[in-house]
C-alpha cells in the first residue's frame, strides 16, 4: 500500500490476540489504530476482554497473535517494566497502587526509571499538578480514599511524561462527583497532548470526553465511531443488551 | 534454672533470626516455602571452612588467631568469599530448577516439592564432598568472660552478637531507604504492578535470592563456629526459621529478627525447665500457635 497515511499512529494493534491460555483466546483479532492526541474509550460488556486488551498491550496478559506498535515501533515482546521508558504507561482496572508503601514511595518507586538529577523535579511537578498527594506524603498508600488512590495512579503514569496513557475504568467504584474529577482530570491530560485509552464503563460520562469510541464485544471490536454519534445512537444499548447477561442490567440506566 | 539461659537462647536466637530473614524475603517475593534455604547455611559454613583452609595452606600466619577470638583473618576472608559463593548458589538452583518451573506457571506445591528435592541434593553433595563428620572452623578453645548478673559468654560469641546486629540493621535500612530495597517490597506487594510501574522483576527476584543466601551464609557460619560444621546444619534449623520467618510476619526484616530471638530464647527456656530433648518442639508450637491465632504474624501485613 502507498501512503495516504499521514501520521505515525501513537499506538496500533494489528489482529491482536491474547488471553491467559493459548488455547483459550479472548481477545480475538483486535485491529486498532489510535492517532497522536486522541482521547480514544473502549466501551463494551462485562467479561468483553477490555481489560485483557489493554493489559496485553501493557505486556501484563500473554499475547498468542498480531502485534502492536507504539508511535511506529513494535513493542508486542517488549517486556512489562521497559513500556513505560518506551513511552506507555498504564493504569491498570484494580491494585494499581502500592497499598504497602507510602504516597511519596510509589512516586519515588516510578521515578527510578528516569535519570537521577531529574527524580526530584518530576515528583515535585506532580505533587503541584496532584496537591491532594502533597498533603501528607508519607502516608501509606494503602489508606487513601477511591478517589485520591486513582489520583495517585494516574500520577505514577505520569511521571515519565509519557506520549500516551491507558486507564483501565479510573471511575470504577467512585462516587458520581469524584468520577467527574477524575474526568476532568483526564481532559486536562489530554489537553497537553497526551493521547488517552480509557476503557470504561461509564459509557455516557465517558462518551462526553473522549473524540471516538470503539466498542468491543466477545473479544472483537463490534462498532467504532465518533463519540458525540454514539452518545444517541440507539446500537449502543442494543449492543450492550445484545450480550444478553444479568450482570449487564446495572449499566443499562447509564445508557441513553 | 541459671541465668545463662538467656544468653544460651540468645545466641541462638540470632543465628535463627539471620536465617529467618532470608526465608521472609525469598517467601514474600517467591511466594513459596523454599525448603532448601537450610541447605544454603551448611553451604555457606562448609564453602567458608574449605576456602579458610586453602587461605590456610597458603599463609600459616593468617590461620593464627586474632586475640581474644579463636579463629585466624583466613576465616573473615574465607567469609567475604563464601558469602559471594553461596550468593551465587542460589542463582545457580533458581536458573536450574525454580526459575524454570516459575516460567511454566508451576503451581506453589510443585515449586515446594522442588525445593525438597533440591534440599535433599544439595546436602547429600555436602556429605559427598565433606563426609558426615562434624568439622570446625578451628581447633583453639575459648575462655568465656563473666558478664555480670549470672551471664558469661566467649568473644566469639560477642562477636557473632554483634555482627548480627549489624546485619540486621543494615538489610532493614536497604529495604526501607533505597530504592532496590524499595522495589523489592513493590515486587512483594504486586509483582505485576512493579513490572508495568518499570521495576524489572526478575532482576529483583535474583537480587532476593543473593541477599537471602548472604544472610544464610553468615547464618551457617556463624553456627559452624559457635557449634559445629555438619551436613545438617542448616536443615536442622529449618523449622525455627520458619517459625521465626512467620511468627515475625513475612517480609518483615525486623519481625523475623525479634521473632528469631522469640524462638531462640524459647528453645533455651524449654532446655531448662523440661529437657534438651524438647528443644525441636518449640519451634513447631510456636508455628502452630501464631498460624492458628495470628496468621500474619507479629508485623505482617494483613492478608
Ligand atoms: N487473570 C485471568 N486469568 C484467566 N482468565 C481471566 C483473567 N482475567 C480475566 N479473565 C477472563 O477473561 C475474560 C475477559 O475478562 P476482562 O478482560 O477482564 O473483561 P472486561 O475488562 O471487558 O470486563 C473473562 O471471561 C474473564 O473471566
Ligand atoms: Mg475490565
Amino acid at each position: 500500500m502507498t501512503g495516504l497515511v499521514t501520521t505515525t499512529p501513537a499506538l496500533e494493534t494489528r489482529a491482536l490476540v491474547a488471553g491467559y491460555e493459548p488455547d483459550l483466546p479472548i481477545v480475538r483479532g483486535v485491529d486498532l489504530s489510535v492517532a497522536p492526541g486522541e482521547l480514544l474509550v473502549v466501551l463494551g460488556p462485562n467479561g468483553a476482554g477490555k481489560s485483557t486488551f489493554v493489559k496485553a498491550i501493557a505486556g501484563v496478559a500473554p499475547i498468542h497473535g498480531g502485534s502492536v506498535t507504539l508511535a511506529g515501533r513494535d513493542i508486542t515482546d517488549v517486556p512489562a517494566h521497559r513500556k513505560i521508558t518506551q513511552g506507555l504507561a498504564f493504569v491498570p482496572q484494580t491494585e494499581n497502587i502500592f497499598a504497602t508503601l507510602s504516597i511519596h514511595e510509589n512516586l519515588q518507586l516510578a521515578a527510578a526509571v528516569l535519570p537521577k538529577p531529574v527524580r526530584p523535579d518530576r515528583i515535585r511537578a506532580l505533587y503541584d499538578r496532584f496537591p491532594d498527594l502533597a498533603i501528607a506524603p508519607s502516608r501509606l498508600a494503602g489508606a487513601l480514599s477511591g478517589g485520591q488512590r486513582q489520583m495517585l495512579a494516574v500520577a505514577r503514569a505520569l511521571i515519565v511524561d509519557p506520549p500516551l496513557i491507558i486507564l483501565d475504568e479510573p471511575s470504577a467504584g467512585l462516587s458520581p462527583k469524584i468520577v467527574s474529577e477524575v474526568f476532568e482530570m483526564l481532559q486536562r491530560i489530554n489537553a497537553t497532548g497526551v493521547t488517552v485509552i480509557l476503557v470504561e464503563q461509564n459509557v455516557k460520562a465517558a462518551l462526553k470526553i473522549a473524540s471516538r469510541a470503539v466498542i468491543l464485544v466477545e473479544g472483537q471490536i463490534r462498532h467504532e465511531g465518533a463519540a458525540t454519534a454514539l452518545l444517541d445512537d440507539p446500537i449502543l444499548a442494543k449492543l450492550y443488551l445484545g450480550t444478553g447477561h444479568a450482570r449487564n442490567h446495572s449499566r443499562e440506566a447509564e445508557l441513553p | 534454672m541459671t541465668p545463662q539461659f538467656v544468653m544460651d537462647g540468645l545466641i541462638a536466637g540470632a543465628m535463627i533470626g539471620l536465617g529467618a530473614i532470608g526465608v521472609t524475603l525469598t517467601y514474600s517475593i517467591l511466594r513459596f516455602a523454599n525448603f532448601a534455604h537450610g541447605e544454603l547455611l551448611s553451604w555457606g559454613a562448609y564453602l567458608a571452612m574449605a576456602i579458610s583452609g586453602t587461605i590456610g595452606m597458603v599463609s600459616t600466619t593468617l590461620l593464627k588467631p586474632i586475640a581474644p577470638f579463636s579463629f585466624g583473618w583466613s576465616l573473615p576472608i574465607a567469609t567475604v568469599l563464601a558469602i559471594l559463593l553461596t550468593g551465587l548458589l542460589a542463582l545457580a538452583v533458581d536458573a536450574l530448577l525454580f526459575g524454570r518451573l516459575r516460567r511454566r506457571g508451576s503451581a506453589v506445591i510443585i515449586l515446594v516439592m522442588a525445593s525438597f528435592g533440591a534440599s535433599l541434593a544439595l546436602r547429600s553433595l555436602l556429605e559427598f564432598i565433606f563426609t558426615s563428620k562434624p568439622a570446625y572452623f578451628t581447633k583453639a578453645l575459648q575462655i568465656a568472660i563473666k558478664l555480670g548478673g549470672g551471664l558469661r559468654a566467649t568473644p566469639d560469641q560477642l562477636l557473632s552478637l554483634g555482627m548480627t546486629l549489624i546485619a540486621v540493621i543494615a538489610v532493614h535500612l536497604l529495604m526501607t531507604r533505597t530504592s532496590i530495597g524499595r522495589s523489592m517490597r513493590a515486587v512483594s506487594e504486586n509483582p505485576a504492578l512493579a513490572g508495568i510501574a518499570g521495576v524489572d522483576v526478575r532482576k529483583m527476584i535474583r537480587v532476593v535470592w543473593f541477599l537471602g543466601a548472604a544472610l544464610a551464609c553468615i547464618a551457617g557460619i556463624m553456627t559452624g563456629l559457635l557449634v559445629q560444621i555438619r551436613p545438617y546444619l542448616g536443615h536442622d534449623l529449618l523449622l525455627p526459621l520458619f517459625a521465626a520467618a512467620i511468627l515475625g510476619g513475612i517480609g518483615s526484616v525486623p519481625g523475623a529478627m525479634l521473632a528469631g530471638l522469640i524462638v531462640g530464647l524459647s528453645e533455651a527456656l524449654a532446655v531448662q525447665l523440661v529437657g534438651a530433648e524438647w528443644r525441636a518442639a518449640v519451634s513447631f508450637v510456636i508455628l502452630v500457635i501464631v498460624l492458628l491465632v495470628r496468621p500474619r504474624g507479629l508485623f505482617g501485613r494483613a492478608a
